[in-house]
């Protein structure tokens, strides 16, 4: 089924003057696995609260799985897996008093999993969760996220407090298991490993738009640094996704050009330098 | 070495990957793979580990090692086998001629160039240290 998961036309979502979704177009294949990508205040959090109904907005629609965010049906609920960049919640309880809270909701709870990942990622059984390390709650958090196994998952910055290693499991967790059946992610980091490691399609935001949207090894053969003069740069400018910056006599722009077409333009414009650049430095000086 | 059994796939830890490298990940594969074939270290006939061992090994994307492999496969180095997955195909495309192997390398080189350049590091201490290099791996 070539169905969207998320589709987001014009969306407008605006706290008390301040625009977060300017605008905004989205849509998410099923089966896709996308990164968000954006600097702190780009719009990453709040697009994804409001793709779940956990916010309303002023104008334009939004449908996850079909439903209105408003009004999910129960079927969707159960395909859906959240987890939120922060979760001071359920403190009270320990670990397994609040997953089996959440089991009540679920028809499909995974017991093994949940059990080997509290293991694997040795969060105290016993400890409240207001007790635990910001890792912990995190890696807490996305256990139960994972444990109705949902097809959908909606991660934001799912990896943010934990360290190398921590991630690096996270990543395998999502590889074996998620990511083998075929499941929808979308999640947000400013890590670019771990982006490069699992997504397939990367989506870049910048003041609540999308600013582009691509497959992630097209991208990364695209992205290069351009050096010349800026005469012969201007000839360019169609390729162009940042301003000149000029020293003198050379100057410099971040452009995105078809691999084919690389190899075409170093012949026909010898005097410009095209130089590949990693997705971090791209990401960087696009959305700057 | 003598062909392995069936369940003696090549171990997925042969590879590795560097994410930010400027390379996508399936290059990376794509170009490891065919440097291990042309040199030897992966022998015709012998199978690859599979696609769910090499990503959960190096923690990428099952469809990132897919697309290594079936690339490997269009350009005729790898072969699927039945029960076996992707071995080393037995009839290479060709064997590779020295100039087609330094094709192979230049790539890599070219992004050294590039390092180079920013670090500023002159062309004769770069040589001298892709020299010893070489020299260190006899």
């Amino acid at each position: 089924m070539n169905t969207n998961i998320i589709e987001m036309q014009s969306v407008v979502k605006s706290f008390t003057g301040k625009l977060a979704l300017n605008r905004l177009d989205f849509s998410l294949a099923s089966g896709k696995i996308v990164g968000l990508l954006g600097r702190n205040g780009a719009g990453k959090s709040t697009l994804m609260e409001c793709v779940l109904g956990l916010r309303g907005i002023q104008a334009g629609t939004i449908a996850l799985c079909g439903d209105d965010p408003n009004a999910l049906s129960q079927a969707t609920r159960g395909r859906l897996g959240y987890v939120p960049q922060q979760t001071d919640l359920f403190g009270w309880m320990t670990a397994p008093q609040m997953l089996s809270f959440f089991k009540a909701f679920y028809p499909v709870w995974n017991d093994n999993k949940t059990n080997a990942l509290l293991d694997r990622w040795s969060i105290s059984r016993t400890t409240l969760i207001s007790r635990l390390s910001g890792g912990e709650k995190q890696r807490l958090a996305i256990i139960r996220a994972l444990a109705h196994e949902p097809d959908v998952l909606i991660l934001d910055e799912p990896v943010a407090s934990l360290d190398p290693a921590g991630r690096r499991d996270f990543l395998r967790e999502l590889v074996d298991s998620v990511i083998a059946r075929n499941a929808t992610v979308l999640f947000s980091t400013h890590i670019l490993t771990d982006l490069e490691r699992v997504a397939v399609d990367v989506a870049m935001m910048k003041s609540g738009k999308i600013l582009l949207q691509a497959e992630l090894d097209t991208l990364s053969a695209e992205a290069v640094r351009l050096t010349g003069t800026e005469p012969s740069l201007k000839k360019l400018q169609a390729y162009l996704l940042t301003n000149l910056v000029v020293h003198g006599v050379t100057a410099t722009a971040v452009a995105r050009i078809p691999a084919a077409e690389q190899a075409q333009l170093r012949v026909q414009h010898p005097e410009i330098t095209i130089e590949h650049m990693s997705l971090e430095d791209f990401f960087i000086e696009v959305t700057a | 070495m003598s062909p392995p059994p069936p369940s003696q796939n090549a171990p997925p830890v042969l590879f590795t990957v560097t994410p930010q490298a400027g390379v996508p990940i399936y290059m990376q594969l794509v170009e490891q793979i065919t440097r291990m074939v042309a040199g030897g270290r992966l022998a015709a006939g012998e199978a690859l580990p599979s696609v769910r061992d090499v990503a959960h090994a190096l923690v990428i994307n099952p469809m990132t090692v897919s697309k290594a492999y079936s690339l490997l496969e269009t350009q005729g180095v790898l072969a699927r086998q039945r029960g076996l997955g992707m071995v080393v195909a037995l009839h290479q495309p060709q064997r590779l001629l020295k100039s087609e192997r330094l094709n192979l390398l230049r790539p890599v080189l070219q992004r050294a160039a590039e390092e180079a350049a920013q670090l500023e590091i002159d062309r004769d201490t770069a040589v001298r240290l892709f020299d010893k290099i070489l020299r260190d791996k006899k």
